[in-house]
């Protein structure tokens, strides 16, 4: 009896496998149909489907508003500092007590020679005493090269830079000539007023022929912009080839060094170092504001995350909720015919469409708000006398990321209720109450 | 059928509730399979559906011992070649009623564009054009199970499947309903099998399957 069961389910099997062949291929639904009936369920019911696609677009919107402003406020304040530092330059230095090095030709020569370096100019300051008729200022006194003036970003609000570099001319902040008497800035340029200047003795080669005066005319020739100061700064600058002239002075304390493009900064920052010398570069500051930023975007990715989690939990309700609702119509259609795989797919694909129009919408709207949010800003900003600037920004990763997270997001919410619906046998569905 | 057993599992003991089914039904006959409650004609009408397997035995429809397939391959033998008419007829909510009738013609791969004007014929044939484009559920018992008629005859099926189609109907409908199923039976030569408990329905029958206690005690062939 047992032996004829076993030999008749073998056979049944082998028949099965034969039958399959011979059978050719099952049918199965069209997927344009399957996305038809997936979006006509979504359709019917309206507020639940709403209410699901609206808690998507919620929580990506907030995400991608949050993560806009994050990268764009970012964005902003690199863009605000390297305008004028660019990351090309190099700012050297010796604050090394201990072993002074002054920037001479000798060591100017060492660093051109580094390989990368286009340009090196130094620049020399000393204490500086200016007199115009009753009024004396002390003041920073910078000896400086026209080509340093254009390396530091260093401009001309009035006058200009025609003269000869060994000419008894100065250039001065607007605050400096204010307190020389001068009530407007435009006044000054062309006044000739009196100074003294304190040269440390590091910095100059008595064996260099020069005058060392104690008390020389010179002649203002410009006003330096100082707007990135607000105008506060009392300073000075003359020509390194004046002070070369009356002082001897042959050496600086801090130069700047421009790099060709293709050179690795760090790489080049180092070998100067090695001289004994000490440098900056707006790429610290750049890497500062970059690691504070890493912070925030972990917080955000931290927020984005409870936000979606609660999301997802809303999604599977509604997909779950939408099963047990429906489990009449996946016995019917079992009944007539389709397959586990149809099922499977009907319900994946809900989920998806939910995912996908919850995504869409939350990311055009979470950006849109951004940018709404920047015009008004703007909008104020101009009316205050500022001006307008961008700080909304979405990386084009972080739009991967979010498209992977959407089909992340429907597939493992989906997955879940379309096993369960594939796997719910015709009969049990169609007894179900 | 060939020697057809099936029992039910009730804790550790296994009831049996069909002792070996032997019948044949022979192509455009209106057989009824009638009986008391619980004499298993529902379960022996699954079986040959195939939607629930027997323990023992052998159901050849159109030649194919359907339970010695895949079940894939009963899924999509049962679309293209049996039409079911449940005691209950079960609706794809969010689809209006002429996409309803056109939903065997989708499980099969074809679109809801290539599928709907078949559906529309047949719901002109069972009387119901008027209301295509309702949802099915708005719709009175009676015109559902027209309705679930016209699902049923979209494929041109071998065989017609009913499983006591005018049990939730009033006796007027059921009669339009039972007058329709046999015109259909005469005009197309569609073979019919029907579950029913109404003793009125019993002249619709060609052929009378009467069950008791999960056997066939009587299989009559009726000439009218």
């Amino acid at each position: 009896m047992h032996f004829g069961k076993i030999g008749e389910k073998i056979n049944n099997l082998f028949f099965r496998k034969s039958s399959v062949k011979k059978d050719g291929k099952i049918s199965q639904m069209r997927m344009s149909v399957i996305v038809l009936m997936s979006y006509r369920n979504i359709a019917a019911n309206k507020t639940r489907s709403l209410l699901t696609i609206g808690g998507v677009a919620i929580g990506l919107g907030i995400i991608t508003l949050l993560i806009s402003i994050g990268f764009g406020v970012q964005e902003m304040v690199v863009r605000e500092i390297t305008k004028n530092n660019p990351d090309n330059i190099i700012d050297v230095s010796n604050v090394n007590l201990e072993n002074f090095i002054v920037l001479n030709d000798e060591v100017i020569e060492k660093i051109k020679n580094i390989d990368g370096v286009s340009r090196v100019e130094r620049a020399v300051d000393v204490g500086g005493k200016f007199y115009n008729n009753d009024s004396q200022v002390d003041s920073v006194f910078y000896g400086v090269t026209k080509a340093y003036m254009g390396m530091a970003n260093l401009y001309l609000s009035e006058g200009s830079l025609d003269f000869a570099d060994e000419e008894e001319k100065v250039l001065i902040t607007s605050k400096l000539a204010n307190l020389l008497g001068f009530s407007n800035p435009a006044e000054a340029v062309g006044k000739e007023i009196e100074y003294e200047a304190v040269v440390p003795k590091d910095l100059v080669d008595e064996g260099v022929e020069h005058e060392s005066p104690e008390r020389e005319k010179i002649t203002i020739v410009g006003i330096v912009n100082d707007d990135a100061n607000d105008n506060n700064s009392i300073y000075a600058y003359t020509m390194l080839d004046h002070l070369k002239e009356d002082f001897g002075i042959i050496a600086g304390q801090s130069g700047k060094v421009e790099i060709k493009k293709g050179y690795e900064v760090e790489a080049i920052r180092l070998q100067i170092e090695q001289l004994g010398l000490t440098t900056e570069s707006v790429t610290d500051v750049v890497k500062d504001i970059n690691s504070f930023f890493s912070l925030v975007r972990i917080v955000m990715i931290i927020f984005g995350t409870i936000i979606m989690s609660i999301s997802a939990m809303g999604m599977l309700n509604t997909l779950s909720v939408s099963l047990l609702q429906r489990t009449r119509e996946v016995g019917i259609l079992k009944a007539l015919g389709a397959k586990r795989k149809d099922v499977f797919k009907m319900f994946i694909l809900e989920a998806a469409i939910i995912s996908f129009s919850g995504g869409v919408i939350g990311l055009l709207g979470g950006y849109g708000l951004a940018r709404l949010v920047n015009f008004i800003f703007n909008m104020l900003a101009v009316r205050r006398g500022v001006d307008p600037t961008s700080f909304v920004e979405i990386p084009y990763y972080f739009i991967l990321a979010l498209t992977a997270f959407i089909a992340l997001l429907g597939f493992s919410t989906g997955i879940m209720p379309a096993r369960r619906a594939s796997k719910i046998h015709a009969l049990d569905a169609l007894h179900y109450e | 059928m060939e020697g057809v057993k099936k029992g039910f599992a009730v804790g550790k003991r296994n009831i049996p509730i069909l002792h070996g089914i032997e019948f044949e039904i022979k192509k455009g006959e209106f057989a009824l399979l009638i009986g008391p409650s619980g004499c298993g004609k529902s379960t022996l009408l699954h079986i040959i559906y195939g939607l629930e397997g027997p323990d023992e035995g052998k159901i050849f429809i159109d030649g194919h011992n359907i339970w010695s397939y895949t079940k894939n391959w009963r899924a999509d033998f049962r679309n293209k070649n049996i039409g079911f008419i449940p005691q209950q007829p079960f609706w794809i909510k969010s689809l209006s009623v002429l996409e309803n009738i056109a939903i065997p013609a989708v499980i099969s791969g074809k679109s809801f564009h290539a599928s709907l004007p078949k559906a529309a014929e047949l719901i002109e044939l069972v009387g119901m054009k008027e209301w295509a484009d309702h949802r099915p559920y708005d719709l009175s018992g009676g015109q559902q199970q027209r309705i679930a008629l016209a699902r049923a005859l979209l494929l041109d099926p071998h065989i017609i499947i009913a499983d006591e189609p005018t049990g939730n109907l009033d006796q007027k409908a059921g009669t339009e309903l039972m007058d329709l199923l046999s015109d259909i039976n005469k005009k197309f030569k569609l073979t019919i099998l029907m579950v029913t408990h109404n003793r009125d329905q019993y002249k619709y029958g060609s052929r009378i399957i009467s069950m008791l206690d999960g056997k066939i005690v009587s299989n009559e062939f009726q000439k009218f």
